[in-house]
Parts: structure tokens; C-alpha cells; sequence
């Protein structure tokens, strides 16, 4: 009789030469640690809840399918974000979604539909004006990051949500490092711009 | 002071929060220089907002919806190894004892073995008396089989003569069974045709 593995303290390397073994339970551990990092890199770059869900899917379908493939001496998660990007992107180039609208999906046809796939950026706040005043901030941050080309929306997203070093990225995305250090400067620049009528 | 502003690059060390022997230089410059100060506490102001952004979760299930479209692959020998821990007794005592036990057996059996091994001449002996056992046994029960659909006159004169008649009436008898199949068949050609 085999006995319950802890998976959830386990470093990612564990869990994937688990997966690697055959255990059902490493492969869901491994979903439920990263649904949420990979979704959210994906929905800010489709700008699609119900889109992004397809596409989230497919990346660990993508992932998993091939986990006999993943080698140890790469970070699991780089190679995770690497397809969860490369599935985003193939995407905005099929359909050239690349400036879509952050309140609402661009295949809504009612407006419930539109308020169903809406950003919710709301975050807990001590009282209503400070909520109002994160939303705002939210909503123009978020469309600020839409705007941005998508190649400078996952350098941005990876370094500072998912908090990945330069040379993480560079990996990740497959770029040289200069490139990796360029993109995030002008995206922190538009950004800048971006937020300027904000902030004054 | 150095009239020369930071360029993107150190710009962005310092949004980053590097500390290094070159950093030094930079924050002295940005202590002076207001352009470069507030070009710095923009990145920085930037970057915050994005470190506060919040993770979005997907709808519930998601790794149901995951595991119903990936086809999870056990390798024989993890397959192998989980077949023998199934046997593998929960509890410590038990498995100790499993593990005296199977260790006895495996010592036992490699004990008895290495006897055979050991004795060549007793391992041909019994080797030669079971064959001949063997063959005795085959050529009664041939015999009888034989004598039973022949009768005991015909196996009495084929076995005579001996081995060059047997071969020949096998011969004659195969030869027979060929060309029965065959006439059987040219008879039923012929009736289908006539059909």
C-alpha cells in the first residue's frame, strides 16, 4: 500500500517527476498551483474571461500531455509561462486582438454578455472612496497594459506580477536579455505616459 | 555634480532596486538631479501599481476539465513497483516479518540451487531417468493407439520390420490423406458448378 504523498509542500521538481511517474494527483497539484498565475497572464493578454479559460486549459493540456518531455535543469513555471505565452500570442495573432477593450469581451453580442466578461479589478479597500479610487486606478492600469503590444504586456506582466527576474523572462519568452531589458523599459515608459492624465 | 542624466538602463536599475558596487554612483547622481529623481520615482510608482495587480482565478474545475483531456501515462516499471507494494504489508511489524520471510525463502531456495549446481553427476542421472520415463510412457500410449484403430495384427507387423515400414506406411498414409482432401474438393467444385 502506498502512502499519501504531501504534494502541496512539495517543490515543483517533486511534483513533476511525480507527474513524470504517472500519479493523477501530482497533475492536478501542479494545475491548481499555477491556474491562477497562468490564467491571469493569459486573460491580460486575450482580454477574454471566456477565451482565456479555453486557452488556460489548453496550455496545461499542452503541458501535461508532454510532462515526459520537461527537463529538470529548466524552472518548471518558465516553461509553463513560455506556452501559456506562446498559446496567448499565437492567438492575437490569429485574430489580431491585440487592442481590445478591457470592459468587455469583443464576442459579446448582449450587453449582459458584455458585463459578463468584464474586467473586475476591485481589490479589498478600507471604504468605498478608496475602492472607487483602486478601481479607477485598476481599470486605467489595466487598460494601459491592453494597449501595450503584446510582446511588451508579457515582459511586463512576468517581471512585476509574477515577479520573474530579467534572465527568467529571456528564458521564458525565448528572447536575448537586451531585448528582455528593452521592452520593459518602453513598457514601463507607455505605461508612464499612459497613467500621466491620472495621476495629475 | 555630474551634469550627465542616467541613461534607460540605469534608470531601470534603480526602478529594479539593484545594490551594487555601480549603483552608488547613480543614487548620488539621482540625489542632485531632479529630472533623473523623478524619471526614478515614476518607474518606481509604475512598477508598484503593478506588483498590487490581483490574480484573476478561473471558473471552478478547471483541473477536472484539464484531466478529462490529458491521457496520464504510468511507465511499467512504476506499474511494476506498484504491483509489489501492493503486497507490501501496511504496518511496520508485519512488513518486517514480510521481509524475514521472503528473505528465508530467497536463501532457501538459493541454498538448494547451488546443491543442484554443485552436483552435476546426480543432476545428469535424474535428467537421463525422467526422459527415459518420458519416452517410455509416450511409446505405450502410442502403442495403444495405435492398436485400437489398427487392431493388434497390423501394429504387430508394421512394428516388425521397423523403422524403414513405419515410415513408409506414414508416407502412404499421408499421400492417401492428400488426395482424399483433394478429390473431396474436386467433388465439390463440381457440384457448385453444377449448382
Amino acid at each position: 500500500m502506498r502512502p499519501a504523498l504531501d504534494l502541496a509542500n512539495l517543490p515543483d521538481a517533486d511534483v513533476v517527476a511525480l507527474a513524470q511517474q504517472g500519479r493523477d494527483l501530482a497533475y492536478r497539484e501542479l494545475v491548481h498551483r499555477y491556474e491562477r498565475p497562468v490564467f491571469s497572464l493569459v486573460y491580460r493578454m486575450v482580454r477574454d474571461r471566456e477565451l482565456a479559460e479555453d486557452l488556460t486549459q489548453d496550455t496545461f493540456v499542452k503541458v501535461l500531455s508532454h510532462i515526459d518531455r520537461y527537463r529538470p535543469e529548466f524552472k518548471f513555471s518558465s516553461w509553463l509561462f513560455k506556452i501559456a505565452n506562446n498559446v496567448a500570442i499565437d492567438h492575437l495573432r490569429r485574430r489580431s486582438l491585440d487592442t481590445v477593450s478591457m470592459d468587455g469581451s469583443p464576442h459579446a453580442g448582449t450587453i449582459e454578455a458584455v458585463e459578463a466578461s468584464s474586467f473586475d479589478v476591485a481589490v479589498p479597500q478600507e471604504n468605498a472612496l478608496d475602492e472607487l479610487e483602486a478601481r479607477e486606478l485598476g481599470g486605467a492600469i489595466e487598460r494601459a497594459i491592453a494597449s501595450l503590444r503584446p510582446e511588451y504586456r508579457s515582459c511586463i506582466l512576468l517581471r512585476h506580477v509574477e515577479d520573474r527576474s530579467y534572465e527568467e523572462i529571456a528564458v521564458t519568452l525565448d528572447l536575448p536579455l537586451g531585448t528582455v531589458k528593452t521592452y520593459i523599459h518602453r513598457a514601463r515608459h507607455e505605461l508612464r505616459k499612459a497613467l500621466e492624465p491620472l495621476r495629475e | 555634480m555630474n551634469h550627465r542624466h542616467l541613461l534607460p538602463n540605469e534608470i531601470d536599475l534603480l526602478v529594479d532596486g539593484e545594490v551594487g558596487f555601480g549603483v552608488a554612483p547613480l543614487l548620488a547622481h539621482v540625489r542632485e538631479c531632479d529630472a533623473c529623481r523623478l524619471e526614478v520615482e515614476d518607474g518606481r510608482q509604475i512598477a508598484s501599481v503593478l506588483e498590487e495587480l490581483p490574480r484573476f482565478a478561473p471558473s471552478y474545475g478547471l483541473a477536472d476539465r484539464v484531466m478529462a483531456q490529458v491521457p496520464v501515462f504510468v511507465p511499467w516499471h512504476v506499474a511494476a513497483r506498484d504491483a509489489v507494494m501492493e503486497w507490501v504489508p501496511a504496518s511496520k511489524p508485519f512488513r518486517a516479518l514480510a521481509l524475514a520471510g521472503g528473505s528465508a525463502l530467497a536463501a532457501l531456495l538459493t541454498m538448494a540451487t547451488l546443491w543442484v549446481i554443485t552436483r552435476g553427476e546426480l543432476v545428469s542421472m535424474v535428467t537421463v531417468a525422467a526422459g527415459d520415463r518420458v519416452r517410455s510412457a509416450f511409446s505405450i500410449g502410442l502403442r495403444e493407439v495405435l492398436a485400437s484403430v489398427f487392431g493388434e495384427q497390423v501394429f504387430t507387423a508394421i512394428a516388425q520390420p521397423g523403422i524403414p515400414l513405419l515410415a513408409v506406411a506414414g508416407a502412404g498414409f499421408v499421400v492417401a490423406a492428400a488426395l482424399a482432401v483433394l478429390g473431396l474438393r474436386a467433388a465439390a467444385a463440381a457440384g457448385r458448378r453444377r449448382a
